[in-house]
């Protein structure tokens, strides 16, 4: 008789297992898919934003003919105060330029803001922009140099 | 049987804390996101209102140029504050700006009037314009027949900017007896110092001038251009000077004005010299102060003159100078050449033009870029929230 007590208890039991079973499936699958979910803090969005300004900014440089006056002329204070007037005030950038075998021009960090900032920061963005050439009144020459500008916000 | 119920029952009220559980904590994940996409929209209408506010020439094109021009005034169609004149992107146009700025005595379109040309009806925004930089006088002084100046240079966050280069343009009078000397001496380049200071002289044409100016043109790394001035402190009662397109106005200081009472006081306009953003001068108007005064024979009982100058709006001038005889506003006795130095668009120099509603801090986005106006790098910032959330 207590044999037979048993056997039905157990049905109720697992009635509550099941329950339990499936509320942790209902609560893994949400927090599953709340890994996905673009939150307003998500690097995609700041790094767009950042790539757009810095981009702008070094279009705007080549447009006036000083990017290259700068770069071809070594002029790395100059570019520096550039971009440091050109960019927002919380925008940290680091600026290294090569040539096309890859060997870095600029023998002077074109830097300005906190470096544990780019250590830390996870919206680093990067923009790659290429220069031909510094044509003179009197020459042209093809030596290409490739800007890679690294920003971050303060 | 007994035990069977009661291990219902214990089921029955784990459902129901996971159902509550679920009615608590799914609308706040849900909500994380809603709040996401919100904020990408959010930063999609900003980027499209701040495209149109820089990229747009408004309408009619040259809205911000018209005389008159009326209180959030009906015939604008279309806000832009974009120069229908120059075909370069991001160029503002200064008449244009000038009508943001509130407190404009010929009138202006205020936040709403804004808001609604945009159709932000749901939104808020604010519109600042920062300076590239900064710079700060720190004293002017005339030693006989030279004035000498020091002036820092700095970045926004207030470190130095050395090698700025640096143009200093003097403006002085001197009164002897009939004869009024007004005269206009340049110097430089002078490169700031690693400290970001600059100490630099002007050659005066007189010794000891009665008033005098100094207007410094800085340039960082040939990219960026501040315009400022400085001189000697007075409180300027005579009149305001403005700029529409070519035309130069002078209006009351009086807010309001008293329209029934005319003005008595009789001040002759002797010279007017427009200092442009490129460093040249423009002499406006050499006169003197034979015959009338023609200084209250404005239109309209705001202002007190107008004239045109063709040309002067492509020029672009970033300070205009009066040399006024007028009453001395510094001992009140007799009648003396008086300088009167004005930015334009006002908001140009140092200061950070801001106009529009507070920004909510939490549900807000900003966008930045850099734009010019009257030939010189400032930096636009645009803030959008929304206003019913």
């Amino acid at each position: 008789m207590e044999r037979i007590n048993i056997t039905k208890n157990t049905i109720g039991q697992m009635r509550i297992v099941e329950v339990i079973l499936a509320s942790f499936v209902i609560v893994f699958a949400l927090s599953f898919t709340n890994i996905f979910a673009i939150t307003p803090t998500s690097p995609k969005y700041e790094v767009t934003e950042l790539q757009k300004l810095g981009y702008n900014t070094l279009h705007d440089l080549d447009e006036q003919g000083l990017l290259a006056r700068f770069v071809y002329n070594h002029e790395w204070e100059n570019l520096t105060s550039a971009l440091r007037v050109l960019l927002p005030l919380d925008v940290y950038f680091n600026v290294t330029i090569y040539d096309l075998q890859g060997t870095k021009v600029n023998n002077v960090p074109i830097f300005y803001g906190d470096r544990e900032a780019f250590a830390t920061s996870k919206n680093v963005a990067s923009i790659n922009y290429g220069l031909v050439g510094y044509p003179t009144r009197l020459s042209a020459t093809y030596t290409p140099r490739i800007l890679i500008i690294q920003l971050v916000r303060g | 049987m007994v035990n069977a119920v009661y291990d219902h029952m214990i089921a029955i009220l784990i459902i129901g804390v996971i159902f509550v559980s679920a009615v608590v904590i799914l609308p706040t994940m849900s909500f994380t996101n809603i709040q996401a996409v919100n904020q990408q929209q959010l930063r999609n209408t900003a980027l499209n209102v701040f495209n149109a506010m820089l990229l747009d020439t408004g309408e009619p094109i040259d809205w911000g140029s018209q005389r008159p021009f009326y209180m959030n005034d009906p015939r604008v169609n279309r806000f832009g504050l974009a120069s229908a004149q120059d075909t370069t992107f991001y160029v503002l146009d200064p008449d244009k700006v000038q009508r943001l700025v509130v407190g404009n005595p010929l009138n202006y379109c205020d936040y709403n009037r804004v808001r609604d040309l945009l159709g932000l009806k749901d939104y808020g925004f604010r519109l600042r314009i920062i300076p590239p930089f900064n710079v700060t006088f720190k004293s002017i002084s005339v030693a006989s027949n030279v004035l000498n100046y020091e002036a820092d240079v700095h970045y926004l966050d207030g470190t130095p900017i050395p090698n700025a280069e640096i143009y200093a343009t003097a403006v002085y009078t001197k009164t002897k007896g009939n004869n009024l000397i007004f005269n206009v001496s340049q110097s430089g380049p002078f490169k700031s110092n690693s400290l970001g200071k600059c100490i630099g002289t002007v050659p005066l044409e007189v010794t000891d001038p009665d008033y005098y100016t100094v207007t410094l043109k800085v340039t960082v790394a040939d990219v960026a251009t501040l315009v400022v001035t400085s001189g000697q402190e007075f409180n300027n009662t005579i009149a305001r000077i403005n700029l529409v397109y070519d035309t130069i106005v002078l209006t009351s200081w009086k807010d309001p004005p008293d329209y029934n009472v005319p003005p008595n006081d009789a001040i002759w306009i002797l010279d007017v010299v427009a200092f442009g953003s490129k460093g040249k001068l423009w002499h406006l108007l050499d006169k003197d102060k034979k015959g009338s005064s023609d200084f209250n024979s404005g239109s309209g009982n705001f202002e007190r003159w107008n004239q045109t100058f063709s040309g002067l709006h492509g020029f672009q001038p970033v300070i205009l100078i009066f040399n006024f005889w007028a009453v001395d506003q510094v001992t009140g006795h007799g009648r003396s050449q008086v300088l009167i130095v004005t930015a334009y668009p006002n908001l140009l120099g140092t200061n950070i033009f801001e106009y529009g509603g507070d920004p909510k801090s939490s549900d807000s986005v900003k966008i930045q870029r850099s734009v010019i106006i009257s030939g010189m790098t400032y930096t636009a910032e645009l803030w959008l929230w929304k206003e019913s959330t």
